[in-house]
């Protein structure tokens, strides 16, 4: 066999191996989310103005710059709030460890305004992380912020002056764009945000 | 090695039994923590009824709380809810769960920076069973 075939030979191998790993490449079914339903195309908040738990004037660029995972609920609820913020704060540490970056803030979004002021809020967030936001304020604005991301609260009457506030239990996922991106719907688990975000992440 | 195995089962059942004499028993109790300047907390416990008829809790207190109350949080078409619960039955020979995400005591009004609370079950006046928790954070 002369030079000039062994250079041929080469050549066809490298260009077989090539193209193998090419259509290999382009085949693999991207990986994709277990739980979380993902918006086929972002959507866009209306403007608002509220307060987070400094009582800092914020509104819809509150979300720009970070990815968020939002979750509505209130400070007088004493088992599905804490529940899920500990799971979204679990999902978190442990997206954390696995070297995962950007990392999503959480975002508590009180559906109870009337009660959870922001010296209220800032004692409930700081008790579940330090970099927990919390946001409150006037309830009319509040639901221009729940509407457009479809979330439903309501007063239910629990006994005497007590009461409790119904709520959509999903947590949204907001891109730094400050769009709806995507959604999970409960009961929550720390291992599908730890499956599904990363993946809902690097899709943007 | 069959014979000390069947012992040591043997042994481990009797002592079951006999930790389970009494008619309702609690177990799995965890009282977390009211979260800093809040005025609520939860509650969770398995009651079990060790006896032949059906046990029915229709009030709940604590020294260490104004109130305490029977709560069920209930997940309804994506709605998060929440019921109060007039009275829990524990079927004979059967266990009722208190857990998160369902039924709980909700504890309110907590009357001191306290460590620890008793929580006590009633049937009308009757106190079935009284339950001393550790606060976990």
């Amino acid at each position: 066999m002369g030079s000039r075939n062994i250079f041929i030979a080469i050549v066809a191998v490298v260009a077989i191996g090539t193209g193998a790993w090419l259509s290999a490449l382009v085949m693999a079914p991207a990986p994709v989310p277990n739980t979380a339903t993902v918006l086929p195309v972002p959507g866009d908040l209306a403007e608002f103005s509220l307060v987070d738990q400094d009582g800092s004037a914020i509104g819809r660029d509150v979300f720009r710059d970070h990815w968020s995972l939002v979750f509505f609920g209130f400070t007088h609820c004493p088992d599905i709030c804490p529940l899920t913020l500990q799971v979204l704060a679990n999902a978190r540490q442990q997206l954390a460890e696995a070297g995962q970056q950007p990392l999503p803030r959480i975002v508590l979004v009180s559906v109870d305004p009337e009660r959870d002021t922001p010296e209220v809020m800032k004692k409930y967030v700081g008790y579940f992380g330090d970099d927990i936001v919390g946001i409150t304020g006037e309830l009319d604005e509040m639901r221009k912020l729940t509407n457009g991301l479809g979330i439903f609260f309501e007063k239910s009457r629990l006994d005497g002056e007590n009461y409790s506030v119904d709520h959509s239990a999903v947590v949204i996922v907001m891109n730094p764009d400050g769009q709806f991106q995507a959604l999970f719907g409960a009961p929550h688990e720390a291992a599908n945000f730890v499956h599904d975000l990363p993946i809902i992440m690097s899709s943007q | 090695m069959r014979y000390s195995s069947l012992l040591v089962t043997a042994l481990l059942l009797f002592s079951a039994c006999s930790a389970e004499q009494a008619p309702l028993v609690a177990s799995d109790v965890v009282v977390a923590r009211p979260v800093s300047g809040m005025q609520m907390s939860a509650g969770y416990l398995t009651l079990s009824n060790n006896t032949a008829n059906t046990i029915t809790i229709d009030r709940v207190a604590s020294p260490e709380f104004e109130s305490v109350a029977m709560h069920e949080s209930v997940l309804d078409n994506g709605i998060s809810r929440m019921y109060p619960l007039d009275t829990v039955s524990i079927p004979a020979g059967k266990s009722v769960q208190f857990k998160p995400g369902g039924k709980h005591l909700m504890l309110m009004r907590p009357t001191g920076d306290v460590d620890s609370a008793t929580l006590e079950f009633y049937a009308g006046d009757a106190l079935l069973l009284t339950v001393d928790a550790t606060m976990s954070d």
